[in-house]
């Protein structure tokens, strides 16, 4: 047979296609029965885990923040609030090309490079996939106009409205009321899990003051929503909520018009103002000059402003002044002089010799009296406990402190809060040092000479205090020793803040009550006793104070103090040839309450003021606790002393007691 | 007394049924575009029972004529081809709505090469493969020039299926499946392109891109798998109606099938499948002369590839291979040509069927 015209044995041709097609239909049986084996898997034996995956792909719970809490000053003027803004957010899986459009969206709004970066950084953040990221925050109306009219140029990228956070006071309550921001990974951290969920869908948490101390209240309790979502992330339906519990409003102490008085009583200077109600402890004012706004920190501080406030070393903005210890200087005499009078080193009847200065038995070493810097003769002359305090004798200390003993010292002032923290909600106080000893043995490995007591007397050498404290043992002696701990929370809601205190500080007893009117008289006398024909017997703050305002209606008790930086001797600060620095000059101090001496009413107020690098207690602190107590007791309490001392029969209880 | 195979009509009626109640859900509920799916699926049974009407032997007159027509058709779209879909492969001419002469070449290459290999002896011998080789591959180029390698593998196949039939020996067989293997580390690296490299480590591991590449898998896994047993119910597919399911109302209808109807519909579907196809293989079986049993087998298990490569896509056991799933997704043209291939099925039994013995 030749190749080409084979006959077709159509028989076995056939036979061998049937094979083929039988071979062809088991397969097929075989592939089918693989496929449904397959979905067998599928549907049947992980039934369970892919409806779970249904659901999880349409099914979300999203967390509904609470509310927050409203700060209140003790007038019902908001000190912190929440505002609604406008960011524009993108969602970056419905963006098609992110770089065009923050280029064609920059020409349109302001964009720096800060808010790229810092919406970069936000991105890199694990978030949840189609959940919108803030590009920039508070758009102003004609920003958000442009936006809305160019929408459909960059799909993706939206306005959302937002409550944030405002303190109407910005700068002036900046430190005392303190500021949200957002939430960093140390903060979450060291959450619980159950707190963890309470911040589910917020951003923010209070950082300093009193926003961070009392978080808990603010923030309220978080809610639940589960909403069914397309493909896209959009929102279709919701299906259960629990609505979230918002966070409670609290009063504070704080009277805004008086913070607004006493940084403007500050004036120029670099300072710190504490004004405390004494029969309540409630903080009236608490200002640390310079200030910063906030505001700023609320949304995300921008490096730049941020560097701005942190490279200012002179102003140091975010420091808070008023809870940081410098040395008392001679604010502290009268508490010496109580615990004399207490311990029996000094009587009403003892008095010394003031030559201008004092010395060891034994050592030559003169300790100068401060007070008067001056080497023309003699010092004070005839100085009792009194005079040793309206005048500033610093001779007279540094014997009473020599014959007391550092020790004794220490545990005197110990219950007027030097070395402590008495305040019941301002746990981030410092609490300086009030030395000892003990306390210098732990601290710096080494023995407690004389001198140091001797520099301790008049507030200087190992003494610091902080402002707070001075303005909290000033409102104890206002109060003759009754111990009220001071506090910022005046109410949570409607219900005044009154706490069953664990450990309470317990009053300071004296001997003889009497010395409490001594001490008083004394402080009275720094501000009011006129000049006479004594030699050197005026009170330190009389020219400033009551002279400066001969019509004063109220009187006021007060110690003025300096803080010694640098030792400059007085002749370099006479010369016309050498300029100190200012920042090498002393602060001036003056601790004050008001009204004293009066039968009438209790005090209302006691102040400390601190003053950077002001030089003279008297003359600098001294005035600007004045026009605090002056806006207080006259502007905002109101009181009419002229009424009061008119009226027949003195009233018995004054007005806010 | 019109030429028509009833079992073999009822059958893809009720497919075509099947198909458009899946296709309303899965296209969301719009009326227009199942109602358009409705009219095509008409048209394509009216082509059907036309083509049954021919006798077989005139389809084996003119196969190689459609052949070089077919040729001439897919040289005009390489000049003159409309893009659609990521592919061009469409004929524009006046007067006609457009179509795809790639689809046409999925009867035309069978039937060329069961014309060629039928009028001699088989077993086919070595020369015979070889043209047989180049009357696939010519066309199957063409297409892949268009860049629609879905259509060019069902075109290969097709002709691959008849020599297959045909009685090509196992060994050829073996040495082509082993060569292929032997190849394919070489095709991946080299000639593969980035999407399809894409397609094949995804089908390993969908997780590992389980936003852009291995979603559309794990979205349809996800609705497969909470269908259940009973499914959730017609319109009820959580996933096709939030539509997480991408390609729902073409490729991945299956899904929406699986997730609506659960594994209940899903079987009754297969069981349609095995029942046309069983009548199918049951005509290749019976059909009077080699050609048109090399036809109808060809036709037939090209029928079958489809559905499997589909659903084996769809459920993960191969990768994604963009082929839809026949009757029940939406289509056009290659609806029309699969009534073609139905009605030469019906040609083949009516005309020239060996009755029973």
């Amino acid at each position: 047979m030749s190749g080409k015209w084979q006959l077709k044995d159509h028989e076995s041709e056939r036979q061998i296609f049937n094979r083929r097609l039988i071979v062809a239909a088991a397969l097929i049986f075989l592939l089918f029965a693989a496929l449904i084996l397959k979905l067998v898997n599928l549907q049947i034996a992980q039934y369970d885990y892919f409806s779970t995956r249904s659901d999880g792909n349409r099914l979300h719970s999203q967390y509904v923040p609470p509310a927050r809490g409203l700060i209140f000053d003790r007038n019902g003027d908001l000190l912190a609030d929440n505002q609604p803004i406008f960011n524009l957010t993108v969602v970056k899986e419905q963006v098609e090309d992110l770089d065009t459009a923050l280029q064609t969206i920059s020409t349109l709004i302001s964009l720096t490079d800060d808010d790229i970066e810092q919406f970069n950084n936000r991105m890199q953040r694990n978030r949840v996939p189609y959940s919108s990221v803030p590009l920039r925050y508070v758009l102003t109306d004609e920003e958000k106009s442009r936006i809305a009219v160019n929408e459909h140029l960059f799909p993706g990228i939206s306005i959302e409205p937002q409550f944030v956070r405002h303190y109407p006071l910005a700068d002036l309550a900046a430190h005392s009321v303190g500021y949200v921001s957002e939430i960093n990974r140390e903060e979450l951290d060291s959450l619980d899990d159950l707190q963890k969920e309470n911040y589910g869908g917020t951003n923010h948490i209070g950082k300093t003051g009193i926003e961070r101390t009392y978080e808990d209240i603010l923030h309220g309790t978080v809610g639940y929503e589960i909403v069914e979502k397309n493909n896209r992330g959009r929102v279709m339906r919701r299906l259960d909520r629990t609505d979230p519990v918002a966070g409670k409003n609290i009063t504070l102490h704080l009277d805004s018009q008086l913070q607004i008085a006493a940084e403007k009583a500050l004036g120029d200077f670099r300072g710190a103002v504490v004004a405390i109600e004494p029969s309540t402890g409630g903080i009236l004012a608490m200002v640390s000059k310079p200030g910063f706004d906030p505001n700023l920190f609320v949304t995300g501080i921008s490096s730049r402003d941020y560097s701005v406030l942190v490279t200012d070393e002179i102003n140091t903005p975010l420091f808070d002044r008023t809870t940081n210890p410098y040395p008392p200087g001679s604010t502290i005499k009268p508490f010496l002089g109580l615990g004399g009078l207490h311990n029996g080193q000094v009587d009403y009847e003892f008095t010394i010799e003031d030559p201008g200065y004092f010395r060891l038995p034994g050592v030559s070493y003169r300790w100068g009296d401060y007070t008067l810097r001056t080497v023309i003769g003699g010092g004070h002359g005839h100085t009792d406990l009194q005079k040793a305090i309206y005048q500033s004798c610093d001779t007279f200390f540094y014997d009473l402190g020599n014959r007391m003993g550092i020790d004794s010292i220490h545990n005197f002032m110990s219950r007027f809060g030097f070395g402590d923290n008495f305040t019941l909600d301002i746990n981030y106080a410092r609490t300086g040092v009030l030395p000892s000893r003990e306390w210098k043995m732990a601290s710096r490995g080494e023995p407690w000479y004389p001198g140091d007591t001797i520099n301790s007397s008049i507030g200087q050498g190992y003494m610091w205090a902080t402002p707070l404290q001075l303005a909290t043992a000033v409102s104890i002696i206002a109060n003759d020793g009754k111990v009220v701990q001071p506090r910022m929370l005046k109410a949570v809601e409607d219900e005044p803040f009154d706490p069953v205190i664990a450990n309470p500080v317990p009053d300071v007893m004296l001997d003889d009550p009497d010395y409490w009117r001594y001490i008083k008289e004394a402080m009275t006398k720094v501000v009011h006793r006129t000049f006479n024909d004594t030699f050197r017997d005026y009170g330190t703050a009389f020219e400033a104070i009551a002279m400066a305002d001969r019509d004063m209606p109220y009187k006021m008790a007060g110690k003025s103090g300096s803080a010694q930086l640098v030792g400059i001797s007085q002749a370099v600060l006479k010369s016309e040839d050498i300029m100190v620095s200012d920042l090498n000059k002393d602060h001036g101090l003056f601790i004050s309450f008001a009204p004293a001496e009066n039968p009438n009413i209790k005090p209302q107020i006691a102040v400390a003021v601190f003053v950077e690098n002001g030089e003279h207690g008297s003359s600098v602190a001294g005035p600007i606790a004045k026009q605090v107590i002056d806006t207080y007791l006259l502007d905002i309490l109101q009181i009419d002393f002229a009424a009061m001392e008119a009226a027949e029969e003195p009233l018995a209880v004054a007005a806010d007691d | 007394m019109l030429h028509l195979d009833p079992p073999l009509l009822v059958s893809l009626i009720l497919l075509g049924c099947f198909g458009l109640m899946v296709l309303y859900s899965a296209s969301g509920e719009n009326a227009a575009e199942v109602q358009r799916q409705a009219l095509t699926m008409l048209v394509a049974v009216v082509v059907m029972i036309f083509v049954a009407q021919f006798d077989v032997h005139f389809f084996r007159r003119w196969a190689p004529s459609m052949y070089a027509g077919g040729l001439a058709l897919l040289g005009m779209v390489l000049l003159i081809g409309v893009e659609a879909n990521g592919a061009r492969s469409w004929l524009d001419l006046p007067g006609l709505p457009s179509f795809q002469p790639s689809e046409l070449m999925k009867f035309v290459v069978p039937a060329l090469l069961a014309w060629y290999l039928a009028s001699r002896p088989l077993p086919p011998r070595f020369k015979h493969l070889f043209w047989s080789a180049l009357m696939i591959l010519i066309p199957a180029a063409l297409i892949i020039v268009q860049n629609d390698t879905g259509t060019a593998i069902m075109v290969a196949m097709s002709g691959v299926f008849v020599v297959l039939l045909a009685g090509i020996r196992w060994r050829i067989i073996f040495s082509g499946l082993f060569a292929l293997l032997l190849v394919s580390p070489a095709w991946y690296l080299f000639i593969a392109q980035e999407h399809q490299r894409n397609r094949i480590l995804t089908f390993f591991n969908p997780y590992r891109d389980p936003t852009g590449a291995g979603y559309n898998i794990i979205q349809s896994q996800i609705a497969i798998g909470s269908g259940g047993l009973y499914g959730k119910g017609w319109g009820e597919g959580a996933q096709s109606q939030l539509d997480f399911i991408p390609e729902s109302n073409t490729d991945f209808i299956l899904a929406v099938l699986a997730e609506e109807f659960g594994l209940l519909g899903v079987l009754f579907l297969i069981a349609l499948y095995l029942f046309v196809l069983a009548r199918g293989l049951y005509i290749s079986f019976g059909a009077q002369d080699m050609f048109s049993r090399l036809l109808a087998g060809s036709i037939i298990l090209t029928f079958f590839f489809y559905v499997f490569v589909n659903m084996a896509m769809v459920s993960g056991l191969l990768p994604v291979i963009g082929l839809p799933l026949p009757l029940i997704s939406r289509g056009g043209t290659s609806i029309v040509t699969l009534f073609i291939g139905f009605g030469i099925l019906m040609s083949i039994k009516t005309h020239g069927h060996l009755k029973s013995r």
